[in-house]
Parts: C-alpha cells; sequence; structure tokens
C-alpha cells in the first residue's frame, strides 16, 4: 500500500514526465515494429499503417496505463474541479453572494468560537489541571455569597481532607518594587508554600517558598515570573540570592517561574509568601476572610469532587460545635463549597459567551439556507444540460462528485475568506474588550481554529451537495428532456423544499431579532439606573503607601496633606479618601453590631459595604444627604468615634426611628460604650458593585483613621473634564513622595461605562448577528421570489394575455411572501420565547416576552420581507405578454 | 493465426515477470521475447502489454530506466525487482501445480474412476 502510494505521489508531482515517457515509449513501440516489417519486405507506408492498427488505439492504451497507476480519479477530479470553477466564473452574482454569505458566517462563528475555546474548553496551563478546585464560604443568608477563606480555614483544612492532595491560599495585590527613585507598581500575588505544589508548576530555577518563610519576620523572599526576571534581571541566570525591594522592604530572591506559568487571569510578576501571624490563624478569626484569600486544592486521582465535599462539610460540623461564632454563621446559612477551578473563574460569562455562540450558529444556518436554495434556484437552471448529459451516460455517482466538487469547492473559498473575517472579528472583540474577560488574554486566532473552521466548511460543502445531488438525480430523464423551456412542470417537493427554507430562515432571523432585542433592553434598562450619587466631573485614582515606610500617624498626615494639595490644584471643588470608591472591583463586606437590635429567629448578622473616608469624600463624589450631616474633614483631625450610614442601612434597623444618635460597633461583637460609633448622618444608598445590584446591603463609613487600610483612592470633584485632571493628581503624590505612584486612574463615568463592557458587547455583538440575519434574509426571500417569478412567466404571460391585471399578478408574489412571513414568524415567536427563557441568566429586569421588542422585530421582519418581495413582484406584473410567450 | 493459443487472465503478468527476469526488456522487447519463449504460441494484445506493464511498475514488481536500444533509441527498459523475483517464484509453483492437476484430471481415463 505504502509502495503504491509512494509510486503515486511520484507520478503526480511529475505529472508531465510520466505523460512525455508515456508517449516517447509507446510510439518507440510502433516504429520498432514498423521497422521489423520493414525488415520483413514491407513498404515503409504500409508498415507504419499495419502498426498502429495492430496496437489499436493508442489514446486507449494511454488511458489504461493511466488507470493503472490511480490517476484517473485525479484527473476526473481536475476536470470536475476545472467545470467548478468554469461554472463559477459564469456566474458572478451568485458565486460573490455565497463567499460572502459563507465568510462572514463562517468568521463570525470563528470569532466567538476562540473565545469559548480559550475561556471555557481549553484547559489551564496546569497538568491535569481538570483537578484543580477552589473553595470558598458563603453565608447566603447574611447576604454574603463569597467570602474566599480565611487563614484558619487554611490552616485548619490541609491535610485534613483526605480526597485533596494538596491544598493552597493565595491572595492577588499590588505592591511597590524597585530602588528607591525608580520604583514600580506591579501587580503581585502573596501564596502560601503549597501553591506551586499544588497547581504542579513551580519556579524552574531556584525553589519554592517554604513553611518557615509563612511568618511576618522570616517571609523576606521572593519568587519571579519569567517576564519580570527577564525585564529586570536580563535573564541573569545567577539571579537567585540577589535583592529586590519591595514596598521598600528588601527581599531575597529565591526562584523564577517558567514562561508558561499563569494563574488564571493573573498578571502578577512578582509572587511573596503569604505571611501571617500566630493570633491570624485561631479559631476567632475562622470567619474573617473578608474575600481577600482565596482557596486552591488538588484532587487526589481518585476522588471525586462530592467526595471533598462532603468531607468538608463534615468538618465544618466538627468545628462548628466549639466555635465561639457558631450561631452566627449557622443563622447566616455558612458553608464552604469546593468548585471546578476554570468552571468557578470563568462561570459569570460562561452564559453569555455559550448565547453568543447559539446566536453565531443560528446566523450560520440562515446562510446556510440561504445557499442551499441559491444552489437548488442554479440546478433548477441546468435541468436540460444535466438530462443531456445523463443520457449521453454521465453516471449517478458522476453526477453526485460533481456536485460535491463544486459546493465543497464554494465553501472551501468561503472558509477561507472565513478565516480573514474571524482575524478581524478577534481583533474587533478585542477592542470590544475581550481581553478583559476572566482568561481573554488567552484569545488568540491560531492553527487549531483555522483547521476547526477549514474543516466545517468542507462538511458545509458536503452537506449542501446532498439536496442539490437529490435534486439532479429525481428527476425523469424524458420529462426534463421533453420540456421545452426551463419553466415545464417541476414537482412540487422542490418548491416546497425552498419554502419551508425561507421560512425557517425568517425565523432564525426572528429569533436573533428578538434574543438580540432583549440583550438591548437589558442593556438600557442597567444604565437607566442610577448609580446613587453624582458620577459626573469624578477623577479617582488608588494610592498605596507602603507598611514599612508610612505608620498609621504618617499616612494620616500624608493624606491631609494630598487633600489639602488636590483642593487647590484648577477646576478641583472637593477631594476625598476612601479604601474603595463604588465600581473599583475591590468591594468587600464585613458585620456590624448595632447597639439595641435583636436578632430575630431565622435573622443572620449582615454583611455591609464597611468605608473609612477622609476629607469631603461625600461631597466630593457628590452624595446626597438624607439626615444629620456628611463626615468632613474636621472629623478626619478629631479622634472622635462618629460615622455616617447609608438609608439602606438605616431603614433595615430603624425603620420608625431616626438613625441620627444610634450607635454601632465595628465588628459583628458589642463592644465597650468607649469603641462604639454614633450615627451623625445618613446619605443615599449608593451602587458600590455594579448598577445591577440588587439587593441593597446597607453601607456605614467610618473617619478613615478608624478604617487603615496598605491602599486608599482619592476622589476629585472637578468643573474642568476630569482626565485633564490625572497629569496634576499625579504630580502632587509624586511631590509629597517621588516613590509613590498613582494607579487606575479613571473617572467615574469611565469605571460604570467599563463595569457594563459584559453586557454591551455582548448586545453590540447579538445586533451586528442580527443585522447580518436580516441582510441574508432579504437575500433569501428575493432569491426564492424571483426565481418563482421567472419560472412562471409563461404562465404569466398566458394569463396577462387572456386579461389578468398587472395589480392581480403582483398581489398573487405579495400573497406568497405574506405566506412565508406568516409562517417564519409564527416560528420565530415560538423560538423567541424559547430563547427568552435561554437569556434569563444574562438579562436585567427583562422578562422572557417582551411585547415591545417582538412588536419591533414583527415590524422590522415584515419591512425586510416585503421589500424582498417588491422587485420580483414588480418585475412579474411587468411581464409583457408578447415576450413571455414567443420566447422559447 | 490458427496456431496461437488465448491468453488466460491473469496469465500475461506472469509471462511479463518471466520474460523481464531473463534480461532487462523495453516493451516491444517484452512482446517478442514472450512469442519467443512460447515458441511463437502465444500472441499478446499490444494494447494491453502497456497497461500491465504499468501496473507492475506500480506494485513494484518491475523496475524501469530509460537506457539505449540496439538501434541507439532512448527506450524504456523494464527489469525485475526483488519483488517481482519472489513474484515470480511463486506463480510458477503455483502454476505447475494447477497444470499438473488440471493435466492429471483430464488425462483420467474411464478404468481409472
Amino acid at each position: 500500500m505504502f509502495k503504491r502510494l509512494r509510486s503515486l505521489f511520484r507520478v503526480l508531482t511529475r505529472r508531465r514526465d510520466f505523460e512525455d515517457g508515456m508517449t516517447e515509449e509507446l510510439r518507440f513501440h510502433i516504429e520498432q515494429y514498423a521497422d521489423d516489417l520493414v525488415q520483413s519486405g514491407m513498404s515503409p507506408e504500409k508498415a507504419a499503417r499495419q502498426a498502429r492498427m495492430e496496437f489499436g488505439s493508442l489514446e486507449s492504451a494511454k488511458g489504461d496505463c493511466r488507470e493503472e497507476r490511480g490517476l484517473h480519479l485525479f484527473d476526473e477530479f481536475r476536470r470536475e474541479l476545472s467545470y467548478a470553477v468554469r461554472l463559477l466564473r459564469k456566474t458572478p452574482g451568485f458565486t460573490a453572494t455565497a463567499l460572502l454569505t459563507l465568510a462572514v458566517c463562517l468568521g463570525a462563528n470563528l470569532t466567538i468560537f476562540a473565545v469559548i475555546d480559550s475561556v471555557l474548553l481549553r484547559p489551564l496551563p496546569f497538568p491535569d489541571s481538570n483537578r484543580l478546585m477552589t473553595i470558598f464560604n458563603t453565608y447566603p443568608k447574611a447576604g454574603v455569597e463569597r467570602d474566599g477563606s480565611s487563614l484558619t480555614n487554611y490552616y485548619e483544612r490541609r491535610g485534613h481532607i483526605p480526597a485533596f492532595t494538596s491544598l493552597a491560599i493565595y491572595s492577588y495585590g499590588t505592591e511597590i518594587i524597585g530602588e528607591p527613585g525608580s520604583t514600580e507598581r506591579e501587580q503581585t500575588m502573596r501564596v502560601s508554600p503549597d501553591f506551586f505544589t499544588t497547581l504542579g508548576l513551580g519556579p524552574v530555577i531556584g525553589r519554592t517558598f517554604t513553611e518557615e518563610e509563612t511568618t511576618s519576620q522570616t517571609d523576606h523572599v521572593a519568587i519571579l515570573s519569567d517576564a519580570f526576571w527577564r525585564q529586570r534581571y536580563n535573564a541573569d541566570p545567577n539571579v537567585i540570592g540577589k535583592q529586590i525591594r519591595v514596598n521598600s522592604v528588601p527581599r531575597t530572591v529565591i526562584g523564577v517561574l517558567p514562561p508558561a506559568f499563569r494563574f488564571l487571569s493573573s498578571d502578577a510578576r512578582v509572587f511573596l509568601p503569604l505571611a501571617s501571624r500566630p493570633e491570624d490563624r485561631t479559631p476567632l478569626r475562622r470567619h474573617s476572610g473578608g474575600n481577600v484569600i482565596q482557596m486552591i486544592a488538588r484532587l487526589k486521582p481518585d476522588a471525586t469532587l462530592q467526595q471533598a465535599q462532603s468531607q468538608l462539610d463534615a468538618q465544618n460540623a466538627a468545628l462548628e460545635v466549639d466555635d465561639p461564632q457558631a450561631k452566627m454563621i449557622a443563622d447566616a446559612g455558612f458553608r464552604s463549597l469546593v468548585v471546578s477551578l476554570q468552571a468557578d473563574h470563568v462561570a459569570a460569562i460562561r452564559p453569555t459567551l455559550l448565547l453568543l455562540q447559539a446566536g453565531a450558529i443560528a446566523l450560520l444556518l440562515i446562510g446556510a439556507v440561504n445557499l442551499v436554495n441559491l444552489l437548488l434556484v442554479r440546478a433548477s437552471g441546468r435541468v436540460k444540460e444535466l438530462a443531456v448529459r445523463q443520457a449521453l451516460g454521465a453516471s449517478r455517482g458522476y453526477v453526485v462528485s460533481e456536485v460535491v466538487v463544486e459546493t465543497t469547492l464554494l465553501t472551501l473559498a468561503g472558509g477561507l475568506l472565513g478565516l480573514a473575517v474571524g482575524y478581524g472579528g478577534i481583533h474587533l472583540l478585542r477592542v470590544l474588550g475581550a481581553d478583559r474577560l476572566p482568561l481573554g488574554s488567552r484569545i488568540a486566532f491560531d492553527m487549531r481554529l483555522a483547521l476547526v473552521s477549514l474543516v466545517t466548511a468542507v462538511i458545509m460543502g458536503i452537506v449542501f451537495a446532498a439536496p442539490v445531488a437529490w435534486f439532479n438525480l429525481r428527476r425523469h430523464l424524458g420529462n426534463a428532456l421533453q420540456s421545452e423551456s426551463r419553466g415545464g412542470t417541476s414537482g412540487r417537493a422542490p418548491q416546497f423544499l425552498r419554502h419551508s427554507f425561507v421560512v425557517s430562515q425568517i425565523a432564525l432571523a426572528f429569533m436573533l431579532l428578538a434574543g438580540a432585542g432583549l440583550l438591548g433592553l437589558s442593556l438600557q434598562r442597567v444604565m437607566a439606573v442610577s448609580p446613587g450619587f453624582q458620577s459626573d466631573h469624578i477623577l479617582t485614582g488608588q494610592i498605596l503607601l507602603p507598611w514599612a515606610d508610612y505608620s498609621d500617624v504618617a499616612r494620616l498626615a500624608f493624606i491631609e496633606k494630598l487633600l489639602d494639595n488636590v483642593s487647590h490644584l484648577p477646576g478641583v471643588l472637593s477631594a476625598g479618601v476612601v479604601n474603595n470608591v463604588p465600581f473599583s472591583g475591590h468591594n468587600g463586606k464585613s458585620a456590624a453590631n448595632v447597639a439595641g437590635h435583636v436578632l430575630r429567629p431565622g435573622e443572620s448578622a449582615r454583611g455591609h459595604y464597611s468605608y473609612g473616608v477622609a476629607g469631603d469624600y461625600f461631597r466630593a463624589m457628590g452624595f446626597s444627604l438624607r439626615a444629620g450631616r456628611f463626615l468632613t474633614v474636621d472629623d478626619s483631625r478629631r479622634s472622635e468615634r462618629v460615622c455616617v450610614v447609608d438609608e439602606d442601612f438605616a431603614r433595615y434597623y430603624w425603620p420608625n426611628a431616626s438613625a441620627i444618635g444610634q450607635r454601632l460597633w465595628d465588628g459583628s461583637e458589642a463592644g465597650k460604650d468607649a469603641e462604639a460609633f454614633t450615627v451623625v448622618g445618613v446619605v443615599g444608598g449608593v451602587k458600590q458593585a455594579g448598577l445591577t445590584e440588587d439587593e441593597a446591603q446597607g453601607a456605614i463609613y467610618y473617619p478613615y483613621a478608624f478604617r487603615i487600610d496598605a491602599s486608599f483612592f482619592v476622589g476629585a470633584r472637578t468643573s474642568l473634564p476630569p482626565e485633564s485632571l490625572g497629569l496634576g493628581l499625579q504630580k502632587v503624590v509624586r511631590q509629597i513622595d517621588p516613590d509613590i505612584p498613582v494607579n487606575d486612574l479613571r473617572s467615574m463615568e469611565t469605571r460604570i461605562a467599563d463595569s457594563l463592557v459584559a453586557r454591551r458587547s455582548p448586545a453590540l455583538l447579538a445586533g451586528l448577528f442580527s443585522c447580518i440575519a436580516l441582510l441574508l434574509t432579504a437575500v433569501g426571500t428575493y432569491g426564492v421570489l424571483s426565481y418563482a417569478v421567472a419560472r412562471r412567466r409563461r404562465e404569466i404571460g398566458l394569463r396577462m394575455a387572456l386579461g389578468a391585471q398587472p395589480g392581480q399578478i403582483r398581489s398573487q408574489f405579495f400573497y406568497l411572501s405574506l405566506r412565508l412571513l406568516a409562517g417564519g414568524t409564527a416560528l420565530g415567536f415560538i423560538g423567541a420565547w424559547l430563547t427568552g427563557q435561554a437569556m434569563q441568566a444574562v438579562l436585567f429586569h427583562v422578562p422572557a416576552l417582551n411585547l415591545a421588542i417582538l412588536a419591533g422585530a414583527m415590524c422590522v421582519m415584515g419591512l425586510v420581507s416585503l421589500a424582498a418581495c417588491l422587485l420580483p413582484s414588480h418585475r412579474a406584473a411587468r411581464i409583457s405578454p408578447m415576450d413571455a410567450l414567443a420566447e422559447e | 493465426m490458427g496456431k496461437t493459443a488465448e491468453l488466460l487472465p491473469g496469465t500475461l503478468d506472469m509471462l511479463i515477470l518471466k520474460a523481464v527476469s531473463l534480461k532487462p526488456l523495453h516493451g516491444y522487447g517484452v512482446l517478442l521475447r514472450i512469442r519467443q519463449i512460447s515458441k511463437d504460441a502465444l500472441e499478446i494484445p499490444q494494447g494491453s502489454l502497456y497497461p500491465a506493464l504499468y501496473r507492475l511498475e506500480h506494485d513494484d514488481l518491475i523496475a524501469a530506466e530509460w537506457g539505449q536500444s540496439e538501434n541507439n533509441r532512448r527506450a524504456k527498459y523494464y527489469r525485475l525487482t526483488a519483488a517481482g523475483r519472489r513474484r515470480l517464484r511463486d506463480e510458477t509453483a503455483g502454476w505447475n501445480r494447477l497444470a499438473s492437476a488440471i493435466a492429471a484430471a483430464l488425462n483420467t481415463t474411464s478404468e481409472e474412476v
């Protein structure tokens, strides 16, 4: 077999040599024979004739020789290919429409599939990554769906859950790295020693962290990412042991990670030990995760997720027996959940992506139906030609293979163009913010995707060929030959097929349109939600002050000086500081104990957004005052224990009384009297984590001195465009401390807009898809109607000759398109309802069936269908009886 | 042509292998050689000789090479390959078995039954 393939390959690559050799060899034979005949006394002319006659047909001998080499198949294929190319070139309009349709439909699918592939399908870059799990605490009844894990959880769980081979914790952060004068802010991760072993991928140079390096005194070590090592250390192989300054504290480099190391979507370039003090690991701190520390674990090869979950549940139950906060956490519905790491990471975006892929597939179906219809119309124009060829001996196999070659050539060319469209589409997605999706930076155009789309194109070609081949073979030869015109009676079956194709096309386009409408309406409803403050003209930025350089006093002094300088910048009306501004993506909740509030049976202690504020934060952010007063610069200077709550908080705890003068403690336990905070004001509720946040959790604002963090946000209200303040703000900060950069500088309006990317981009794409779908449907309807008109030209001519009015003819085709439209919309209605149901997860306050959307979709659909039928029916009405009857 | 016999199906390949096993030959030479070694008893249809040669070459039983003919013309010469030699041996043995079996069967007289 192999030898034959090699021989075939040799001949194919040197086809001309083969042919020349064969001709020469046969000629040699005949001439040699003629020579022999001459020698036996024959005249040269007679000998030559005799030799040729005895040899028989040269061409048939050659054909036999080619067949012996398996070449005839290739020759036939080549003939069919050049025939197909000729046919396609003869109908440039059809070919261009088909190629464009295929390119757009395949390109759209390729684009969305590229995202699905990199986000949902491709495994994480770790060995056996499907065994990697994440574990997080949830307190659903306290309004805290996700709270990460605590240090205590980690120390209690590791080695005690038999279903896990190892278990580790990590937290994300940013630190200032480098020598004074050349510092840079870098993304970092703090990880426990077993983090890299759990992932199964660790340093390639040096070593990982040890257990001894997890206390705050002994954690002066760091592991570098490959990129950081190359950029900052010029890929120095002797980097181990060198010093690196992190937040102005020197650390020793102990390891370098491989280039492929990337944990989820993190851009961390420096890894530090997750150090803690013994008191952070006690049972008292078990439920103080605060969603800062996250846990991962690796399942044993023979263990299941369910086993791990039940072992974890059992441990939690055992620990809860003597937990000091047992009642509180039981009330809160506490559980720890084990979820696959990758699935958890992409859970939020998964429904949207699947929806978009469904939309793209619907688009492909519409395009495919269009093409099959066009191909059928074309085939019926060639009925006679095919009948003649079949009568002359073309086999059924030949008829089929000819169609397959033609459609596959078409779809393959369309697929190649689709690659270009997909390549552009992936770039478009980048513009729309796809690389900010979880794992979105992995989205790329690669060989695998190209191969998948070309294989799809070939499969489509073969599928397309089926109805056309059926059409070509089903007609009786005699019939086709006898009927004089191509308008001879053709069966009802092909017509029914064409019409049902148009109906399904309309239905699919209707579904897409309705789906896009729902997404758009949902987006509009989200955008109509007020964030709860005046979000215009505010610039915000994050500043991190290293603990080593800044004591609490120095920190407060820095903030006071910063606010003073910022408020003197031109255009600045007011400025303030807060731990986390709304829409910053870092909005965690913590508990508060309200004096006099007794938990009702079944009621759980609630998590509230809790912030420290300094300066004129409320005025700068445009909060509204409901009662009492704002916290002001004076509160930042005094150490009086006062606080401001928002109206949701006030309504929850004091529904019938004034909140002013009430007292509460920071934390879940009631403390000493002297540690209570007095409420001095009530402000309007603010959407903290996003516009779609439905449940008002309540918020408490303390003076900043009582809630100091390593980093804080500064917010400034200005009368100028907020972006113009950026340079000024950075300059002010650098004047106070040249090593402190300002991070994440964005106006509040940009933050809100950015938070909508996951809704806006899908809505845009869905809109784009439905526009293309409409266009394709219009082309499809137009094609089928024009064909119907052309096919019945003689009949129409005859009827008009007998007195039919043009109006009657016109309305006949008008009704046909109306029937198709009605059928399509009826199906589409059902489809749209199902689509709406499937979309509930990604919709915001929009029901599955929205009448306005459906009516709108119907209007658009109707307009497009009618527009598509206008030209053909107009043409039908203008048929001249004389011409039509005289033809053919 | 009364003295020539019809070729049995499948025997042409065998004859070609035999012909080129004696000495590399061009196509016309194969024709002459078969005629010669069969003592003019076998006549090969000229049109079917070349497809057979091409098939055998395709199966790697014979190999072709361009060379000079006796009267100094370019001609394609075929020779037996190792695989062809094996095939010829097998087929010859097979043919002899078959031929003697058939001959024995045909020569059976009524007494021997």
